[in-house]
């Protein structure tokens, strides 16, 4: 047998290669799936897609990278789906395969044994911004500067170090921060990685680090690794990829708990089931008479439902029927519980409508995983379906079902939340002057504007083209226009960056209070109207809807 | 009973899964290891390696995994080496379908580096019966 310490060393230096060479691996699928969805149905080129990612799946966990192997299994999966109809690939299923390409960039620095630093976010209402500290060490004083600015914009806090010995300094006193570090200094060409090994080194948790560079070779991507780089950022690229990676890079936070309604006649078994299922950290409700399921389903809107069979009233399974007649429910999983063994029976009950039968008595321990997997598996299912492509924001559909909720709510616990809805100011001439991929960026730039500053129980989608609507949960009309209004502020400074030069985007937005209108479809004609309010009284302003 | 496993001849398109392969089988297992890039490579070289047994990756461009093992089962003097299939798709009507054209047993990929030697070992030990 041969040393240990040896063996791990070349492991970690064969994963550090792989890990410098995911970014390359990366953007040939996504450069050759671009070509290949510009042409007709290509056999050849499909399977070679389908090669390149099936090599991920095959190579990933080996390299200390999980959760890469996990994602490209599920695009392998969808790609062979789509193979096996030989029929180009339509709308849908191409917006679906991108998607899950941009999700193996997410889970590409998902890397076990160097866990990326998760920068703690502040959970204040409406909070000015969200602290996130970044410490740029760049020797370039322009660039800096300019990062700088750009960062403050999007609530980065951000520190700017032009000198290494500075930077040395002040990484000691500081417990966590997000370094964006360039490679060569005056003093050292390869200061920044050298220096990031020494600060590495001392740390049990290793700092995330992106490094700035301007030369793109392969040896500087794998010293860039080998100093726990998580991304590795070419200086000539576009800021606002630089941003897109910070963004995955500090939001990540913690999923919020599964939510699971309990249907069953008996209290003494719906409190012993919502009591296994809270232990292992979800999220209950408990409902005793299913003739009044409708309220506690539209309201708490659960991630998966357990029906008793046998109830007084309405059967499981008739229930099972009645809730996927609602279209916010037609996938949602529904488990019945029953002490029924009749195979048959099982069966016809799946047929209507159940997606699993778990029998009485249930062990703890079984209840718990098959929730958790069917809840799992379900939205990772539903992310593709209400998610954004571009922006990763809530589509149309997903935001108006969000606002009937909110409203509901809101109406019931006689609280205000507030509507609005946001447009971008003459964007179409953005788009016929500097194309359509800088449209995009301009776009996405406002998604991420929005997404930061809304706290948890705000929502945000993209309503079509270059519309947004945004809920504000608890928040009265005035607070809203405020809020709004900085946020707007804010949008009109940023600097936009296109064929060398810069330009900056305003946007109009109309705002409506629930508490003033009757329902969700009166509060969105109200917030519109207000919108277009403020596009006539002259654009880049605020407009609060009047009282219906 | 079979001898101890010693000779494995290596088949896999992929150099970087190629080289951490090549740590599991020779630094951890011990194994005598020899490497092939492609199925027409490994029926070159198996005559002159003379391997007791045969890892073979199912998915490679030009000539798979299955196709490999079909011409390697027309050379007379490897009719009944053991072969052992690695591949990403691990379903079960998958795996039986190996098993029926004639492997031993199908290892799952991604491997763990640090289990792929004791993995192939136990394979190779059952099939003693």
């Amino acid at each position: 047998m041969a040393d240990q310490t040896e063996l791990l060393a070349k492991l970690k230096a064969l994963s550090d290669d792989y890990a410098a060479q995911l970014p390359d691996k990366l953007a040939q699928i996504e450069t050759h799936w671009e070509q290949l969805s510009k042409l007709d149905w290509d056999e050849q080129g499909f399977q070679l897609l389908h090669r390149m990612v099936h090599s991920l799946t095959g190579s990933g966990k080996t390299f200390g990278f999980p959760a890469l192997s996990d994602a490209a299994r599920n695009l392998e999966a969808f790609l062979k789906q789509i193979a096996e109809s030989e029929a180009v690939p339509n709308e849908e299923q191409s917006k679906q395969i991108h998607s899950m390409i941009s999700v193996l960039h997410q889970v590409a620095i998902k890397r076990d044994g160097a866990p990326v630093g998760v920068v703690a976010v502040a959970q204040e209402p409406h909070s000015e911004l969200r602290s996130r500290r970044i410490f740029v060490v760049e020797d370039d004083e322009g660039f800096a500067a300019s990062l700088k600015t750009h960062l403050g914009y999007f609530g980065y806090d951000v520190s700017v170090f032009h000198q290494l010995e500075e930077f040395r300094q002040a990484i000691a006193h500081s417990s966590e921060a997000v370094i964006l570090m360039d490679v060569s200094f005056p003093e050292d060409s390869w200061g920044g990685v050298h220096v990031m090994q020494e600060v590495q080194a001392q740390r049990e948790v290793p700092l995330p680090v992106i490094f700035l560079t301007s030369n793109d070779a392969f040896q500087s991507r794998l010293e860039a690794v080998r100093a726990g780089g998580i991304a590795y950022f070419n200086k000539s690229l576009n800021v606002s990829s630089l941003i897109d990676k910070l963004d995955d890079l500090t939001s990540i936070q913690p999923a919020a708990p599964y939510r699971v309604l309990i249907v069953d006649d008996s209290p003494a078994l719906t409190e012993y089931y919502a009591a296994v299922l809270e232990q292992a950290g979800m999220t209950t409700f408990v409902v005793n008479d299913p003739l009044v399921v409708m309220s506690p389903l539209l309201e708490f809107s659960p991630d998966l439902i357990l029906i008793d069979m046998y109830m007084p009233g309405c059967n499981g399974m008739e229930l099972a029927k009645v809730i996927r007649q609602l279209d916010a429910f037609v996938s949602i999983p529904i488990v019945f519980l029953s002490a029924e063994k009749d195979l048959d029976k099982q069966l016809s009950a799946m047929d209507l409508g159940g997606d699993d039968f778990l029998t009485k008595p249930i062990q703890p321990q079984h209840l718990v995983s098959s929730v958790n997997s069917r809840i799992r598996r379900s939205l990772m299912l539903r992310s593709f379906m209400v998610r954004d492509s571009l922006t990763g924001l809530l589509n149309h559909t997903a935001i108006k079902d969000q606002l009937s909720r909110e409203v509901a709510r809101a109406k019931r616990q006689k609280s205000h939340s507030c509507f609005a809805m946001v447009d971008i100011d003459f964007f179409k001439k953005v788009n016929d002057t500097y194309g359509h991929p800088v449209g995009d960026r301009v776009i996405k730039s406002l998604s991420r504007l929005l997404k930061q500053r809304l706290r948890d129980n705000d929502s945000v989608g993209r309503y079509g083209g270059e519309e947004f609507a945004v809920i504000l949960a608890d928040t009265d009309g005035v607070a809203a226009l405020k809020f709004l209004n900085v946020i707007r502020e804010d949008f009109s400074r940023l600097l936009h960056q296109a064929e060398g030069t810069d330009f900056s985007v305003t946007f109009s937005c109309g705002v409506a209070d629930v508490t003033d209108f009757a329902d969700a479809s009166e509060l969105g004609e109200a917030a519109d109207k207000a919108l277009y309010q403020a596009k006539h009284a002259g654009r880049n302003q605020v407009a609060l809807a009047n009282k219906g | 009973m079979t001898d101890k496993l010693n000779r494995i001849l290596y088949v896999e398109d992929e150099p970087d899964i190629q080289m951490v392969a090549k740590l599991a089988l020779e630094m951890v297992g011990g194994f005598t290891l020899e490497v092939c890039s492609s199925g027409a490579e490994a029926l070159e070289k198996i005559a002159v390696f003379q391997p007791q047994l045969i890892l073979l990756d199912v998915m490679m461009p030009g000539m798979d995994g299955p196709t490999t093992l079909g011409k390697l089962r027309e050379l007379p003097s490897f009719a009944t080496t053991p072969v052992i299939f690695m591949t990403a798709k691990v379903q079960p009507s998958e795996v039986a379908e190996y098993k029926r054209i004639g492997a031993l047993d199908v290892i799952p990929k991604p491997f763990d580096p640090m289990t792929l030697a004791s993995q192939v070992t136990l394979v190779w030990e059952r099939s003693d019966g």
